[in-house]
């Protein structure tokens, strides 16, 4: 329905609760690029972030009653795709780490100046256990704070934060010892960031 | 440029490339379109209206009700028996002590030592 377009999520949401698939079809499309690269960025692997994706979906179709709002419908989304996607991993420990040549078939569509580094940074992320993995991606992908990485994956404030910064010094090693970090044996100087995002710690 | 300065730098450019590295991706073409057909494959039961989930929550709450109210009788029910017992174990007792005191009273009365004889008959 074109109409659909132009409606708010909020909007979309209280037809999609009265019935109206359409409305829901129009939110699954508002919101499939985030949480299937939530799945993707998890597991590593297009088809099973695309099974989970679809999975978390079909829970929003039952439990549409419960979602308040536009706010809450996006979180409820994380939420749900980051614990179905960490159980995953527990329960076939396969997704726990994965070679970096498999790594690279689940790239972004970038034309970034070094897809290289890019995959590089992708294949050292999948080695982070499932927590610390979900917590990097949540701050990266998400550009969400630790507040709401907490709340998110039902996690202390300071355990977010400890896994943020074990993590980037963690990542940070692996390149200064790859020689990855950007042409020399530290990274590269930052660009300044776009407006909207926010640094870390 | 310090060194502190020099890893803020460092996390700043970490963190920049993160942000590139994990850029969302859109995924194939026929997603949206799988979820609707997952949705209308589902079997009517498995795919729940608000309407039926309301009557579901319903029908619970009516459940969990009737289970109260089944152990609130079963509680007094037995409170009653209990309550059957104690006087029964009363007036048990009761009737064991009249029953004693009669036996008492008749031991005393079988054992008690013959009455002496009459002075006034020994003279006649």
């Amino acid at each position: 329905m074109s109409g659909d377009q132009s409606c708010t999520s909020g909007e979309l949401l209280s037809r999609a609760i009265s019935g109206d698939t359409a409305a829901f079809g129009t939110l699954v499309r508002r919101h499939q690029r985030s949480v299937y690269s939530l799945a993707l960025r998890m597991l590593a692997d297009r088809h099973q972030a695309e099974d989970l994706a679809q999975e978390v979906f079909l829970q929003l179709y039952r439990s549409l009653s419960r979602v308040a709002s536009e706010q809450h419908l996006a979180f409820w989304l994380r939420r749900v795709t980051m614990h179905r996607a960490i159980d995953r991993m527990r329960r076939e420990p396969r997704y726990l780490t994965t070679p970096l040549a498999e790594a690279g078939l689940v790239a972004g569509e970038s034309a970034d100046a070094d897809p290289i580094l890019e995959h590089r940074l992708r294949g050292l992320l999948e080695e982070l256990a499932p927590a610390a993995r979900a917590v990097v991606i949540l701050r990266y992908q998400e550009d969400l704070d630790p507040v709401e990485i907490g709340r998110t994956l039902k996690m202390p404030v300071n355990t977010v934060k400890s896994h943020l910064k074990r993590s980037l010094s963690q990542l940070r090693e692996a390149l200064t010892a790859s020689g990855a970090g950007g042409g020399g044996d530290r990274p590269a100087p930052p660009q300044p960031l776009p407006s909207g995002q926010r640094t870390l710690v | 440029m310090s060194h502190q300065d020099m890893n803020r730098d460092d996390d700043l450019g970490l963190e920049q490339r993160l942000r590139a590295a994990l850029r969302p991706v859109d995924p194939g073409a026929g997603f949206a379109g799988g979820v609707m057909a997952r949705i209308a494959t589902e079997r009517p039961g498995n795919v729940r209206t608000f309407r039926a989930r309301a009557a579901a929550s319903w029908g619970g709450f009516a459940l969990a009700a009737s289970v109260v109210v089944a152990l609130l009788l079963a509680h007094q029910q037995q409170m009653r028996r209990t309550e059957q017992g104690l006087e029964a174990r009363r007036q048990l007792i009761e009737a064991l002590r009249v029953t004693g005191d009669k036996l008492d009273l008749a031991s005393r009365m079988v054992n008690a030592p013959p009455p002496a004889p009459n002075s006034s008959d020994s003279g006649a």
